[in-house]
């Protein structure tokens, strides 16, 4: 599958926003700046562009783990239930649905999200990456998770690989700490957490020997 | 000859990797929700806001009406009474779920709304109203055993204490629910979230009145029930009728909120609790006077005395009843409240005998019982993995700074062992292919797995060479996956399924490898003709021809034993001034007969103890007395561990060979029981006071600091 690599600004129309940010000069920015940042540029923009209203029922096209799939939802119409109710992109789970668990994780532009609470419409032009797309070898997260049996009834297990995913993308060398933080978004009920923080440590050394 | 166990067996009992791990790990594992066949509509609950109320009016019309709507079904009728905030009204289907959740928001309903009584305090007050007939609280027979009277007579030292902990609920992270689809009018297939495929089909049979072997329950792999999904609920059926009526398939999943209001809990418990021993540290007499509430209907008993040798005790049980949700078996159904009141009085007991917690315990086992030395052992094992004759100091002692270390400890028991009228399917066919078929399901203890290890060993094979066809309530008969009994029910019909085809297979192709029976074994793949690899097992099979052979196999007896004990230690740190604790370790030895698979039997062990982690420092149902409504169900105020919660945790298999020669037992319930009860007295332990309410929160934990300091205790 296609990593996401902010660095070579592969979205349309050139760099994209975040390396916008990196090139000014914000890259050392927290999470939360950045965030802010961000919303207030997008703000801005849609202060250009006028208001848009939406209602009734929307035509939009999603980019789904590199493939265009194209729907109809309503302007309320999670992300998560256009996935899963629409496209039958049935990997995200639907657990909380309301971004305390974890289980609808995916990776939208780079950045695991909860897509439980994240609007579809919102998300065209966006890269949407699910578990489904994910390496399933064994320099791959979801083979990490197997080996170590990070999973029972496995429901949860789809967001875990994601955040997962996520964060060895950005941080290809986590110590345990940096797991954990990078996890706690997700909660499993079985109580696969011991299996699931050494997956996560036996991904990061498998995906650098792809 | 009897059927055996191998002695020297190359798979079982090693670390095997799930079969269907890969597709769980990927996304690509079809839940029972994740099903959606051609044309399916969306179905939608409506359920009660009040916690006690009557319905006077019910319209539908307008919610008929709306767009995309196909299907409306009242569940509770004009008149009819709603018993808790979550009880089931109505359902609609449409053809998105959208349009079936804005119908059910039009459904107009007119409340009379009844005075209600949410919690135990509530129900139990003079002059509460009265909810259910014969009054809220119903005062259970005395279990009496030898006399009390003379027991404390004889007692030197006593205690009496005041313990509880609070109604929990499953938190399946897959919802309740199934998808129902007639295929004919008489002839229904459906997905279904559940740990029973039979009992489902079963119970749908029954409400349309059609033969069970008419139905078809397809359970894949679902997503966690923990005794909250034996049946097909009041939902399960309302989809199969909307299904019926509206000609099309029909998925109806309980949202998150309504899954905490009213599919299932584990009750409460409570009461004082009067203990008492001789100065040498033997018990002479307990003295119990319990309660707890499984919400409007009942069924919050517990064991209790637990696992002591306690030579007469006298203990009544109250039912409460109130407007809540009902209960449901959950993992070790009684035994973690149980564990937690006993292992709370007899570790407040021993701190008044100011003898060592571990040697007051093995001091009241129960003499000639077969636990007693497997928890002898066990306890001796633990108590080096947690470092207790080093690290731990006598209760209160744990220092002046605001951060205490504490450490305790609890044992339990539990019954598992497995059922004799359950069968298993082997299909050999000239292809070389496998097949196991059992209508039993995967509750995310690896069933699947297991099955196709035990196959695996005795034709020579890996597990992945075997096909493990379960969840599908058609196939032979299957254990419900409930009390432990799953795999001590279906591993020996599988041994004897897959030895018998093995065996027909031998009789059949004999003769043309001009070879007795007796000659041929299998091993590594291949077949062996006394003792010397011949040909593989592919070309083994071929000599088949077009035929297959297939073998049905059932329970024998010896393969299975039942009953386990096990022992759990728990080190933490508390914060006196914030009332934060954390928990640093958890040690965990248990015992379960012969282990089949190493590596899920670590996730089963690893998963109570973290189950056990939540029930001692983060669940509880939380109802609103005024308003009568579950403040938190959700999950984020309906607290759960996440990954930074997780202490170091110590899993110690006990499996000396007699053990082993007990054959399959059951791991799913035991290691859960005893982790809050231990977690509770190395709380108190570390700050030197009682905590007596469950969880260890800190307002729990400050309350009791608190009421020592009022009491100059502390």
């Amino acid at each position: 599958m296609r990593k996401h690599d902010p660095k070579n600004g592969d979205e349309p129309g050139g760099p994209s926003r975040r390396d916008f940010l990196r090139g000014s000069g914000l890259a050392a920015a927290s999470a939360v700046l950045t965030g802010t940042a961000a919303t207030a540029l997008d703000e801005a923009k849609a202060a250009e562009e006028g208001p848009k209203v939406l209602s009734g029922e929307v035509e939009i096209t999603l980019k789904i783990n590199g493939e265009d799939r194209k729907t109809t939802v309503e302007p309320r119409s999670t992300l998560l239930d256009t996935l899963r109710n629409r496209l039958d992109v049935t990997g995200p789970k639907r657990v909380c649905d309301r971004a305390s668990c974890g289980a609808c994780t995916v990776i939208a532009d780079g950045d695991p999200v909860y897509s439980c609470t994240t609007l579809a419409v919102t998300c065209e032009g966006k890269k949407i990456e699910t578990l489904e797309g994910f390496e399933t070898g064994e320099h791959g997260v979801p083979h990490a998770f197997h080996q170590n049996d990070a999973l029972m009834c496995g429901y949860c297990t789809p967001g875990f690989v994601t955040a997962c995913k996520a964060l060895l993308d950005k941080n290809p060398n986590p110590t345990l700490d940096e797991v954990r933080r990078g996890l706690d978004g997700n909660i499993c009920r079985c109580g696969t957490y011991v299996g699931v923080l050494q997956a996560a440590l036996d991904a990061a050394k498998a995906m650098k020997g792809a | 000859m009897a059927l055996t166990w191998p002695e020297k067996p190359t798979l079982i009992g090693t670390r095997i990797t799930r079969l269907d791990g890969l597709a769980k790990a990927s996304g690509k594992a079809k839940y029972p929700s994740d099903m959606l066949p051609e044309g399916t509509l969306f179905a939608v609950m409506l359920y009660s806001p009040h916690a006690h109320a009557k319905i006077k009016k019910l319209d539908i019309s307008t919610a008929q009406s709306m767009p995309g709507v196909k299907g409306v079904v009242a569940i509770a009728q004009e008149g009819a009474t709603l018993r808790y905030h979550g009880d089931d009204i109505a359902a609609v289907a449409a053809v998105t779920e959208e349009q079936a959740r804005d119908a059910v928001r039009a459904i107009k309903i007119e409340y009379e709304v009844l005075p209600h009584v949410v919690t135990e305090a509530q129900a139990m007050a003079p002059g509460a109203p009265e909810i259910v007939k014969g009054g809220n609280v119903r005062k259970g027979r005395s279990q009496d055993n030898g006399k009390t009277g003379e027991a404390f007579a004889k007692a030197e030292v006593v205690v009496e204490g005041k313990y509880s902990l609070p109604v929990i609920t499953h938190v399946c992270l897959e919802p309740h629910g199934l998808t129902a689809k007639w295929e004919t009018a008489d002839k229904l297939t459906v997905w279904s979230s559940t740990q029973a495929v039979q009992v489902v089909a079963q119970e749908l049979a029954d409400s349309f009145q059609i033969p069970v072997a008419n139905i078809t329950v397809l359970t894949e792999v679902m997503g966690g029930g923990f005794g909250s999904k034996f049946g097909a609920d009041v939902w399960g059926r309302t989809a199969a009728e909307l299904a019926k009526s509206t000609g099309k398939p029909v998925k109806l999943f309980l949202d998150r909120v309504q899954e905490h209001l009213a599919a299932g809990n584990r009750p409460s418990a409570a009461g004082t609790i009067k203990l008492g021993a001789t100065k040498d540290g033997k018990l002479v007499g307990l003295i119990a006077d319990t309660h707890g509430t499984g919400g409007s209907r009942g069924g919050s008993n517990f064991p209790l005395p637990y696992v002591y040798d306690v030579p007469a005790s006298s203990r009544v049980h109250s039912e409460v009843f109130v407007n809540g949700g009902g209960a449901r078996a959950m993992r070790a159904p009684g035994h973690p409240q149980g564990c937690a009141l006993m292992e709370a009085a007899m570790d407040d007991l021993a701190e008044k005998l100011g003898v060592d917690p571990i040697e007051f315990r093995l001091k009241n086992l129960k003499p000639d019982d077969f636990h007693t030395p497997i928890y002898e052992a066990e306890v001796k094992i633990g108590a080096d993995l947690i470092g207790w004759r080093e690290k731990r100091k006598p209760r209160g002692q744990n220092g002046d700074g605001p951060i205490r270390r504490g450490f305790g400890l609890a044992l339990h028991q539990w019954g598992g062992g497995g059922t004799l009228d359950k069968k298993v399917s082997c299909t050999i066919s000239a292809d070389g292919t496998v097949e196991l078929k059992s209508a039993t399901q995967d509750i995310g203890t690896a069933a699947r797995t297991v099955l196709a290890i035990i196959a695996a060993e005795v034709l020579g094979l890996k597990p992945t060479d075997v096909i493990s066809n379960i969840g599908n309530s058609t196939f032979p008969p299957g254990q419900a996956s409930g009390g432990s009994t799953t795999t001590p029910s279906m591993a020996p019909p599988c041994l004897d399924a897959a030895t018998k085809a093995r065996d027909a297979l031998f009789a059949k192709i004999a003769p043309a490898l001009g070879a007795t029976p007796a000659d041929l074994s299998l091993q590594g793949g291949k077949l062996l003709i006394q003792g010397k690899p011949s040909i593989s097992w592919k070309e083994a099979c071929r000599k088949l021809g077009t035929a297959s052979v297939s073998e049905i196999g059932s329970a024998v007896e010896g393969l299975a034993s039942t009953g386990v004990g096990g022992c759990q230690f728990a080190e933490v740190t508390v914060d006196v001034e914030t009332g934060v604790v954390r928990v640093k370790k958890i040690v965990a030895v248990q015992d379960s007969g012969l282990i089949i698979d190493r590596l899920t039997w670590d996730s089963q062990v690893y998963g109570g103890v973290i189950m056990g982690l939540n029930y001692g420092l983060f669940e509880e149902r939380i109802m609103d007395p005024g308003t009568g409504v579950m403040l938190n169900p959700d999950m984020e105020l309906y607290k759960l561990a996440g990954a930074s919660d997780i202490p170091e945790i110590v899993i110690h298999a006990y499996e000396p060979d007699e053990q082993k020669a007990r054959g399959v037992i059951g791991i799913g319930e035991p290691p859960t029981i005893a982790t809050a009860a231990a977690i509770g007295n190395a709380v108190s332990n570390a700050i030197g006071v009682r905590v007596t309410e469950w969880p260890m929160t800190p307002r729990n934990v400050l309350n009791a600091l608190a009421a020592a300091s009022k009491e100059g205790k502390a």
